[in-house]
């Protein structure tokens, strides 16, 4: 087989400048497939109806027995500098020719040479004679592994002529920005794009993404910040809201991300420059770029280098008022104003996704100096997009407590049809808290009316609560915790008069470890519309339902003896780089009730060795209600990273087999792994009537745009008002289910529909969601392992 | 070729900064004394040049000139705006080109400069385009200052490994005494008067030599002859344009009514907050009050400064917030980028939401969050 290591140089030009870590994006080298002999024929499902689909990938046609030579040059005497290397290889362009990619020693050309070796011979400027020789080292055919990687870097440089802006990993088109100045903000549209290997060709994915750039600098930000917290506040909520972000600086185009703020320096500190002298940072920008820094004051923004330079790892000092911010923060997200106006734009509904897609493809085949770049390298793609078929798996019935309910697929939800029907499994709320500031007495009351109201039709038993008077202080509800909260108690319901995160933070960290019961937080805010009570009253019953350990509904799960299990992690960019995993491994066999755990694990710990403790608990766990061990288990591992695949497969994958040898000699489980992926940049679009529409739920994707070398599906589960839905591609890495592609997916599909936090189809598997929910809820306010009292029930939905 | 490099490789050890570094902080010199606003690279090469020249701020114009278009194109990206230019734009506006052609051909986009800058260029010229040069350069382009570099051949012995030439795509390389009567010649001809210096001093005792490169900066005599003779001279266009960049700017009229909307209602926006933090108390939260360092909260202080003059407070009225444009326009930055009062009504005309009589911002405060 051909090396996937393409020479470091030319990974650079892939990744180049964006401090991108030289990783496998596409995971090009990780063939799982042939390791599973039952999908060697086909992994393709059958059942459902036919949909004419089509999509935003484009077969790349290159001309016949096209191959990339490439080829390892030798200098003799050896010359050192890369720059002169290719001074000196490029006096001999009429051999060689024009078009060509050479790092300093490996040389790509679309022809081949008419000798193996090729001695070339160049002068220096100093007179000295130079013998270069060129030698043939490897044809690689348009499908190897750094043929692709090729072909990605070429399709970036194609994207650079046409003037667009690279940003991270992404080229924008810079001249048509959308600016929402309500919020300071401004969106580029741009592209995404992959060449890789696809079933049957090599295509290029193509997608429209947004950038959303912010239109002040860090230091206006922090001015904000100032007026918004005071001073006593100021550091640690300037870290909290920048630390992580992406900034660009005004002076060159790269992204730097803030790791740290220096508050004992300012623009007047110095810094050794690589020539060893000392500069101030303000002569340096003065002399550089002839830009003033006109506050001396501000402290200084510091950004580690991930990258290896030469041996030198280091950190960059940037100056705030010289960097403006990328992305959006959480807080930002958590903004409903601000995403519902961003969503106006970025949101695009699919005949619109399309036509801009077709709008880059257009640029691409009408600029002269990109088709002649693409004719060098003997490349060319199919203008029109791939059309193919897919399936629409049948809807699944919701059971509730002896009904059976259809729901109109078309939205995906089932709120209306169970409306005041008796759950599986309603645990009764003899004994619990009702805490309120004076402020919120009259929300308080409404609630517990309300409550009174929808609970009995849902089979719950409710008390009247403890009603608890607090001082709008997180001491204050801390206290109250303290002297009230009993073993007995069932449930706390906090209503809180605003979203600050400390006070929700405090009273979820004492109630899910010191003193670990079921809490439920209300913002004061969600009650005050007396249109909306009685749902949110709804929303409200059922929650605190499943936090105490209740069942809603269920779907058909026709396996036996199964154990399913979720997969997410958390990483805490913020206070001490902490990741958490969340592990959700289903309890029964109607798979309503679940065992949730989690791994905190500072850095430099392998999160793994946390995951084979949490499935053996796991285990012992459904053995202990259901009276023996499952024969088969589901693992649906999510927040795998762009080229972690590998690691999955290599490493975690026999923590889990080694993991179930241990429990016993004579117990071997079939196990299922499936890697869950939300963010891809496959779309596709159902032809419907003439025109483009999101594709329904429980549509199956699993020909055309999947990988040959995988055993992989997309599903389409949920449905979205807005914009056009995104489909979660799964990848089966290992699996002795021996069970038909078909029932993988319907077994995956059916288990989206079975998050408990909302009546209708997810994105992902429910265990996904549950550990995704958890991890957070522990990353974001916990931070540290929950008490293991209460990992039978769903106490952080 | 690229030729500063390659003198960097040997004459590292012997100039500091290296050779070309000092050539091109003489050009920036140069621009910050003359403050030229149009300034073209003849020979720009992988226009490095460029690319510092574009961080001078009297500059508007820049153009390169090359006969080879790869190694133009090799860089040329890099003179692109970054994503800041058009996030913050600049006040002054700035165009940069890039043309593929000869200095021996006259084309039209090359006439109107303040500064021509040919560094390291005449040595790689053939005889028959260095003839030609003086008549394109001076007599057509006819810029105020023109600037020449080209290596001293008397300095060549004190480089270690020079034979004929410092570079093999040398033509020629001329003595002092040769550059200087090559110089005072197209000076006279073409009414410029030459100065003549160069970077790299030769070392101790070998003053003789002169400096590694010789630098002669024609500056033209009558100022007014460069116009006359051009529309004298029309001339077909025959360089091809390689690259082309227009700087977002605030003279441009759709981007300062952007940076003018953005301000305003991010103005408007600070101030409403302020007012319905006042107006709603915030409760006896003592974790909110907070102590203002000086130089970190200018807003708030300028905010208190204004808002006390009569008709400029902003106030609540049922569901509506109105914040006088009067109260929006003092604020500096706003201030600055409209000038005046007129002109800040109209950019804003039908992109703000304004109260009835136009003299406000106005905000409907029903479906806002309280907080967050």
């Amino acid at each position: 087989t051909i090396g996937l290591q393409v020479s470091s140089g030319l990974q650079d030009l892939s990744l180049r400048d964006r401090g991108g870590r030289r990783r496998d994006f596409h995971d090009l080298g990780v063939n799982t497939r042939q390791a599973m002999v039952h999908v060697q024929e086909s992994k393709t499902g059958f059942s459902g109806r036919m949909v004419k689909l089509t999509t935003n990938h484009f077969r790349l046609t290159s001309r016949p027995q096209w191959a990339l030579y490439q080829y390892h040059v030798g200098y003799s005497p050896e010359m050192e500098a890369r720059r002169l290397r290719s001074a000196l290889l490029f006096q001999h362009e009429e051999h060689i020719g024009k078009t060509h990619a050479f790092d300093g020693s490996i040389l790509f050309l679309p022809k081949k040479l008419e000798n193996k070796v090729t001695e070339l011979f160049s002068r220096t400027r100093n007179g000295e004679d130079v013998k270069i020789t060129v030698t043939l080292t490897n044809e690689l055919p348009p499908t190897s592994p750094t043929c692709l990687q090729f072909y990605n870097i070429i399709f970036r440089r194609l994207l650079k002529m046409l003037n667009l802006q690279q940003i991270g990993r992404n080229y924008y088109n810079p001249s048509d920005p959308v600016s929402i100045p309500n919020h300071r903000l401004m969106v580029w549209l741009g592209f995404t794009s992959s060449i890789l290997q696809y079933e049957e060709n090599i295509m290029l994915c193509a997608d429209v993404s947004h950038k959303v750039l912010r239109g002040e600098t860090v230091l206006d930000t922090m001015h904000s910040l100032h007026s918004q917290v005071g001073e006593e506040r100021f550091r640690d909520t300037c870290a909290k809201e920048l630390i992580g972000l992406i900034v660009l600086t005004r002076y060159n185009n790269r992204t730097y991300r803030i790791d740290d703020i220096d508050w004992d320096n300012n623009p007047k500190g110095t810094f050794r420059k690589s020539d060893g002298s000392e500069m101030s940072f303000v002569e340096y920008y003065k002399k550089q770029y002839n830009i003033e820094i006109s506050d001396w004051m501000q402290p200084v923004l510091i950004s580690q280098m991930k990258r290896k330079r030469g041996n030198i790892q280091g950190s960059v000092a940037l100056i705030p008022e010289l960097c403006s911010l990328t992305g959006l923060t959480d807080k930002m997200r958590n903004d409903f104003n601000m995403m519902k106006d961003l969503a106006i734009h970025t949101r695009l509904p699919p005949e619109q996704r399309q036509r801009e897609i077709g709008r880059l493809l257009n640029y691409i085949q009408k600029d002269d100096n990109v088709q002649k770049e693409l004719r060098n390298w003997g490349l060319s793609f199919d203008y029109k997009s791939v059309s193919f078929t897919g399936r629409v798996v049948q809807g699944e019935k919701i059971f509730q407590s002896g009904n059976m309910f259809d729901y109109n697929p078309q939205f995906a939800d089932w709120t209306k049809e169970t409306r005041g029907v008796p759950l599986i499994r309603a645990v009764p709320v003899d004994n619990w808290l009702l805490i309120y500031t004076r402020r919120n007495y009259d929300v308080a009351n409404t609630l517990l009316q309300s409550l009174f109201k929808v609970t009995p039709s849902m089979g719950i038993r409710m008390n009247k609560p403890n009603m608890i008077e607090v001082d709008d202080r997180t001491e204050a509800y801390l206290r109250v915790l303290q002297q009230r909260v009993t073993p007995d108690t069932n449930i706390v319901v906090c209503i809180l008069s605003s979203s600050r995160k400390d006070k929700y933070d405090a009273i979820k960290k004492y109630l899910c470890t010191e003193c670990p019961i079921p809490s439920q937080c209300v913002l004061a805010r969600t009650l005050s519309k007396p249109q909306t009570i009685m749902t949110v009253a709804t929303k409200i019953a059922l929650q605190m339902n499943c936090k105490m350990g209740g069942e809603l509904w269920s779907v058909e799960i026709p396996l036996k003896q199964v154990m399913i299990v979720g997969i997410d992690c958390y990483h805490d960019t913020v206070s001490g780089r902490q990741s958490i995993a969340g592990f959700v491994a289903s309890l029964n066999q109607t798979v309503t009730r679940w065992f949730s755990r989690c791994v905190v694990q500072s850095r430099g710990q392998e999160l793994v060795d946390g995951i084979k403790a949490c499935l053996q608990t796991a285990l012992r766990n459904w053995s202990k209600w259901n009276k023996c061990l499952p024969s088969r288990i589901f693992v649906y591992r999510d927040g795998v990273g762009d080229g972690q695949l590998n690691t999955l497969v290599n490493y975690e994958v026999p923590q889990f087999l080694d993991c179930l040898k241990s429990i016993g000699t004579d117990y071997s489980p079939r196990l299922t792994v499936i890697v869950v992926k939300k963010r891809v940049g496959a779309r596709f679009f159902a032809e419907i009537g003439g025109g483009l529409k999101n594709p329904p739920p429980g549509t199956v994707v699993d020909t055309v745009v999947t990988r040959p070398e995988w055993y992989d599906f997309f599903i389409v589960s949920q449905t979205v008002k807005n914009g056009c839905v995104a489909p979660t591609h799964y990848n089966v890495i290992y699996d002795t289910s021996q069970l038909k592609p078909d029932h993988v997916q319907r077994l995956t599909y059916k288990l989206c529909h079975m998050y408990y936090n909302w009546s209708g189809i997810i994105r992902v598997p429910a265990p996904c969601q549950y550990a995704h929910k958890l991890a957070f809820l522990v990353g974001q306010s916990i931070h540290r392992e929950p008490n293991l009292m209460l990992s039978d029930r769903l106490y952080y939905l | 070729m690229d030729k500063n490099f390659q003198e960097e490789f040997t004459q590292i050890i012997k100039f500091k900064p290296p050779l070309y570094k000092q050539r091109h902080q003489f050009v920036k010199d140069l621009v910050e004394k003359y403050k030229p606003k149009k300034v073209a690279d003849l020979g720009c090469a992988d226009c490095s040049l460029l690319r510092m020249l574009k961080f001078c701020s009297c500059i508007e114009v820049l153009a390169g000139l090359d006969i080879c278009a790869n190694v133009m194109k090799e860089k040329m990206y890099t003179l692109s705006p970054l994503p800041v230019d058009y996030l913050q734009p600049s006040e002054r506006s700035l165009t940069i080109t890039l043309h593929h052609g000869s200095v021996a051909h006259k084309d039209p986009c090359m006439l109107g400069f303040d500064l021509v800058t040919c560094i390291e260029l005449i040595e790689h010229l053939e005889e028959p385009e260095l003839k030609k040069f003086p008549e394109v350069v001076f007599g057509f382009m006819a810029p105020s200052i023109v600037v020449i570099s080209t290596p001293n051949s008397e300095f060549n012995p004190l480089l270690p490994g020079v034979m004929l030439y410092r570079h093999p795509d040398h033509k020629f390389e001329w003595n002092q005494a040769q550059f200087q009567s090559w110089a005072l010649e197209t000076a006279r001809c073409y009414d410029y008067s030459v100065e003549f210096t160069g970077v790299g001093h030769p070392p101790t005792g070998m003053e003789k030599a002169g400096f590694c490169t010789q630098i002669g900066v024609f500056t033209r005599k009558n100022p007014q002859t460069g116009k006359s003779v051009q529309s004298e001279k029309p001339a077909e266009a025959v360089y091809k344009t390689v690259f082309k960049a227009v700087y977002p700017s605030l003279k441009d009229e759709k981007y300062l009514q952007n940076a003018v909307i953005s301000e305003v209602i991010f103005t408007a926006q600070i101030i409403k907050h302020r007012l319905m933090s006042k107006h709603e108390e915030y409760g006896n939260d003592p974790e909110r009050k907070s102590k203002f360092q000086p130089s970190m909260d200018c807003f708030s202080d300028c905010l208190g400064k204004l808002v006390v003059e009569k008709n400029m407070e902003p106030f609540v009225s049922g569901n509506e917030v109105h914040i006088p444009l009067a109260t929006i326009f003092s604020f500096p930055k706003v201030n600055r980028l409209c000038g005046t009062f007129e002109k800040l009504c109209k950019l804003i005309a039908g992109k703000v939401t304004l109260s009835s009589d136009g003299s406000a911002v106005m905000f409907n405060i029903e479906h806002e969050n309280e907080d967050n």
